[in-house]
């Protein structure tokens, strides 16, 4: 996605050349959702995230671990771009130094998912229906079961381990990928020029690698966002619970559990790791959602607006009515 | 869904072909029930096995915990695995274990020795007031909002409304609970900030200590539900048949709860089926934020110290939970939106 | 068949039987429905599809809209109704229904003219009815509504209009959802359900289109039954002449907006003054066997709302002269209640000498 960016939509150079008031009907492709303002300002706050990850504490402007007795509780200032926690550490350096464990950790759920779910997702439609419906089944029911007491419950079983717990939730993050994988190469597997493919003698995984994988990848890509802020949610609720916290490491959920304990004394501080996990969740769903919104079918485009209004109220009374008449006097 | 978008079946239909009986669909129902719980039953032992498989591949050892440091002779902790019935192979451990479990015994915990069922129905009620009052203020709060924006489309309400859901589904039920709780508790001490008490104490204090809980559990499943709502909505007010009830006169508030929400509320309903489970991952979190007695605590609790029967009867008893108001949703949906073909929304 | 053994329409009308429109002189013989100057737009006022339409109809007249798709005659049903589509207004003209304005009523006043004064059935009727309430039910909420029945009463009295509309088993008609009947019962039930409080006026949009012709033929002469038991009158929306000549008194000719022609039935027959008139009588006749050539009215009618100057029937027609397409056309009388709107009209008598095949 962000290496296209760089090239210039063909949409633009071609348009130019085209008349006005043309009916297109291909479907609007990835680049130009990134004219969309909502996907640019996600991108740019995911990117500062990506940045943070990398790069985690060394850009922090103070060390996040440093205790300062006589500095509790202070409010955003100067030296304190975001104030002081209970300790007298610096908020924003302990932020900007916990995202990297929280980004991390989320990542391997998903990435867990990802493997779990996708690959028997594509896998399904062409195994036969005996599989299919089993692993439906399996996705029915993973799906209903709340995934925290599981995260929780694996942490009983092997320790207080967030990479465990994560795991847990890595799993039960897999029906979706499954669900959506499975709908879009259902949908793309039954194309004619795939069975076309499958007479001319190529095998299935032939079919799959050449002509499913590059049509289904858009749709993983869009589950993968928004299970990405499912993932990161989670981190932040297991680490707020003291899930594989090893104080004082940060972590977002961490800081946030440690505000409420002295909420009296500062009752602000906590909507500043919320406002953190609220943004990039939100930058997350959006870009899920405008690439969704995206790929989905094109549309008619004509150049009057009235007669584009006019057929519309035409065709919805007709239709209305249920009117398959042509124009021609019965 | 289905409703929404029903036409005409082509006139396939007529009087002389027998209409599916009554009676038939009651049992497609019945079956589809007996599916729905034989698939996810299994998938609750498996889930409990694995629990009691993970610890027993770990390295706890919990009669040495319990005995601590000095007592946990072998010879002690032996005697106290053999009590606590720990030396016996895991697959029958486990078999007891469930057997146990369908009788109502779940064990008593490692280290309190307090029955996991007293533990469980001690703290229940807890969880279930928040989780049924938040329930109900989710249906009343999504729902009215919801219908008005629908019934007011393109207005200022309804812009609002779905500005306000985009921001609330970003936001966990856990940081609306501390929202709440800054608001409400701290700067103006209008509600508690935490502790609770039970309804047979006194329904007034107890009402106090639970809303803001439920009020916070409410907040992201009345999003969802409002949104949904809003969309049925606006899609079956504009189809003919409200015109048609239009023109025989009905008055419009009848024609908006008898005719349109009827028919638009089931996806809405459903939504609550499917937020359920989150609802009880918030319900944990906000224990935490409340110090509410719930179940939630207890499962944090006996996972810091691994004890692990208590953490297997939790994770039943919620998984069970969670299984059957699915599937008596689902079956009310079911019911309510039956078509005659048998096929359900 | 009978129907019922109700007093016939002005007995039923003061008794005030479900409410009605509260003032007003009740006009036994007098107009139901009069619809002046009507000008409605669509999309917001976007563009005008329905120009200066005004029609009459008097009790116990079945009165017929014909035209092609877009010609505005289900806009102008739908105005008379106050049930426009979303986006479309009534910019200029009123419509008064047995004496009353009811451009601009409320939609409370509404609640008590429909059912009660008006009725309507559609083209589509499946899609009318709720698909998840049983028909009955439909029906015994109405009666219950608006004529106060009690449960039993209503469904007895469900039962007897289902009978009455000719469902042959109307015990188990009542027990189904929509999507159990065919598209000739729907009808008849959109029918029971729309005449069930007595209305003066039935608004009928293109009833028949949708059905077999056998089942039109039927619900054809349940409409005129009802007209003739219970002296309602009938406005019949349809694209067939043939239909409409069959079954209605008086014409009312739409093209692109405009009303061009309107009459009694037999006048329009007989003596078409309008081109347009005249080309859809010719192109009706293709049922006759014998005819080999379909027939056509060559060119398009224009576009929805486009304002033209002058005749908007100018471009198709054979006879127009340079004055059709300058200034506006008015409507004259060429006969007794015959109106027609064109300036060849006189000329225009024998209109098959004049035009060259």
């Amino acid at each position: 996605m962000t290496t296209t960016a760089r090239r210039r939509p063909r949409a633009q150079r071609g348009l130019a050349q085209r008349g006005p008031a043309q009916p297109r009907q291909r479907p609007a492709r990835p680049r130009s959702v990134l004219r969309l303002p909502s996907v640019r300002v996600a991108l740019v706050i995911l990117a500062a995230v990506a940045i943070l990850t990398a790069f985690g504490s060394a850009l922090a402007p103070q060390n996040p671990l440093t205790i300062n007795a006589n500095a509790l509780f202070q409010g955003p200032g100067a030296h304190h771009l975001l104030g002081t926690d209970y300790l007298g550490r610096d908020v924003l350096s302990r932020l900007m130094a916990g995202t990297r464990l929280s980004v991390l950790t989320a990542l391997e759920a998903v990435g867990i998912g990802l493997v779990l779910g996708a690959v028997p997702g594509v896998a399904t439609v062409f195994l036969g229906r005996w599989f299919d419906f089993v692993a439906n089944r399996i996705t029915d029911a993973l799906m209903t079961l709340p995934y925290i007491f599981f995260a929780v419950a694996v942490t009983a079983a092997l320790g207080n381990n967030l990479a465990h717990a994560m795991i847990a939730v890595g799993i039960l993050l897999a029906p979706f990928f499954f669900r959506v994988t499975r709908a879009a190469t259902l949908e793309h597997a039954r194309a004619q020029y795939v069975e076309a493919a499958e007479l001319l003698g190529a095998s299935k995984l032939h079919i799959i690698r050449v002509h499913v994988l590059r049509k289904v990848l858009p749709n993983i890509a869009v589950t993968t966002a928004s299970m990405t802020a499912a993932a990161l949610l989670a981190v932040s609720f297991l680490t707020f619970l003291g899930i594989g916290v090893q104080p004082p490491a940060p972590t977002w959920g961490g800081i946030l559990s440690s505000d409420l304990d002295y909420l009296s004394q500062a009752p602000w501080a906590p909507f500043i790791p919320g406002a953190l996990i609220a943004i990039t969740v939100g930058a997350l769903n959006a870009l899920a959602d405008a690439f969704r919104d995206r790929s989905s079918a094109g549309s008619l485009v004509t150049a009057d607006p009235v007669t584009r209004a006019v057929i519309h109220t035409n065709s919805s009374l007709e239709s209305a009515d249920g009117d398959r008449q042509s124009q021609s006097v019965a | 869904m289905a409703v929404i978008g029903l036409t005409r079946s082509g006139g396939t239909a007529a009087a002389a072909a027998p209409a599916l009986h009554r009676r038939n669909r009651g049992r497609i129902a019945l079956a589809r029930l007996g599916g729905g719980l034989a698939v996810l039953v299994p998938i609750v032992f498996l889930s409990t096995f694995i629990t009691y498989g993970l610890g027993a591949l770990s390295n706890s050892d919990p009669a040495a915990t319990i005995l601590g440091q000095d007592a946990a002779t072998p010879a002690a902790v032996a005697r106290l695995n053999r009590a606590l019935g720990l030396d016996h192979p895991l697959v029958v451990q486990y078999w007891n274990w469930l057997t146990q479990a369908l009788h109502g015994n779940l064990g008593r915990s490692w280290f309190t020795q307090i029955p996991v069922s007293q533990s469980v129905s001690q703290r229940l009620p807890v969880d279930l007031s928040i989780a049924i009052l938040a329930v109900v203020l989710a249906v009343i709060i999504g729902g009215t909002t919801g219908t008005v924006a629908a019934i007011r489309r393109g207005g200022w309400f309804d812009r609002g409304l779905t500005l306000a859901c985009s921001a609330v589904s970003t936001l966990p039920a856990f940081v609306v609970g501390i929202i709440l709780v800054v608001l409400f508790a701290v700067t103006v001490h209008l509600f508690p900030a935490n502790g609770y008490v039970g309804p047979t104490t006194s329904i007034p204090q107890w009402l106090r200590y639970i809303i803001l809980p439920a009020l916070a559990l409410a907040v992201q499943v009345s999003a969802d539900i409002a949104r949904q709502l809003r969309t049925s909505l606006v899609t079956v007010l504009d189809q003919n048949y409200i015109v048609g009830a239009k023109v025989r006169g009905l008055p419009y508030r009848r024609i908006l709860v008898r005719h349109a929400l009827r028919n638009a509320a089931g996806p809405a309903l459903t939504i609550l089926g499917n937020d359920f489970p989150q609802m009880l991952a918030g319900a944990v979190a906000l224990e935490v934020v409340f110090s509410l007695p719930g179940l939630g605590q207890l499962l944090l609790e006996s996972a810091q110290t691994r004890d692990i029967p208590v953490v297997q009867g939790l994770l039943l008893v919620t998984s069970t939970f969670v299984i059957v108001i699915n599937l008596v949703i689902n079956t009310t949906l079911n019911w309510l939106y039956r078509t005659d073909d048998g096929i359900g929304t | 068949m009978v129907i019922d053994n109700r007093s016939p329409l002005p007995d039923v009308v003061t008794a005030g039987a479900g409410a009605g429109v509260s003032q007003g002189p009740r006009p036994g013989a007098g107009e139901v429905l009069r619809i002046d100057d009507l000008h409605v737009t669509v999309h917001d006022g976007a563009a005008t599809a329905v120009r200066g339409i005004s029609l009459r109809v008097q009790a116990g007249e079945i009165v017929g809209l014909v035209g092609e798709s877009g010609s505005g005659k289900t806009l102008t049903c739908r105005a008379a109704l106050g049930v426009l589509p979303p986006g479309c207004a009534i910019e200029q003209g009123t419509v008064s229904f047995a004496g009353h304005d009811v451009t601009a009523l409320s939609q409370r006043d509404w609640e008590r003219v429909h059912g009660s004064h008006m009725g309507a059935v559609f083209q589509d009727p499946a899609s009318y009815l709720n698909p998840t309430i049983t028909v009955g039910h439909q029906l015994t909420e109405v009666l219950r509504v608006k004529r106060r029945l009690a449960r039993r009463a209503a469904r007895r009295r469900a039962t007897e209009l289902f009978g009455a509309v000719g469902l042959r088993e109307p015990e188990r008609v009542f027990h189904q959802i929509p999507a159990e009947l065919s598209g000739g019962m729907l009808q008849r039930v959109m029918i029971a359900i729309a005449v069930s409080c007595d209305p003066q006026l039935l608004v009928a949009d293109e009833p028949t289109t949708a059905l077999d012709v056998t089942i039109q033929a039927e619900v054809i002469e349940l409409l005129r039954q009802l007209r003739d038991q219970r002296g309602m009158a009938v406005l019949f929306v349809s694209h067939d002449l043939a239909l409409i000549t069959e079954l209605c008194d008086r014409v009312v000719v739409f093209y692109a907006g405009e009303v061009v022609e309107s009459g009694p039935a037999a006048e329009i027959t007989e003596r078409p003054r309008h081109p347009y008139t005249q080309a859809l009588l010719r192109v009706a006749s293709v049922g006759d066997f014998g005819r080999r050539e379909l027939e056509v009215i060559a060119g398009q009618p224009p576009q929805v709302g486009a304002n033209i100057a002058g005749c908007r029937f100018a471009e198709r027609c054979p006879v127009a002269v340079p004055a059709c397409r300058t200034g506006s056309i008015p409507s004259v009388a060429v006969g007794d209640e015959h109106d027609v709107r064109c300036l060849r009209a006189e000329d225009a008598r024998n209109v098959d000498q004049l035009v060259a095949r």
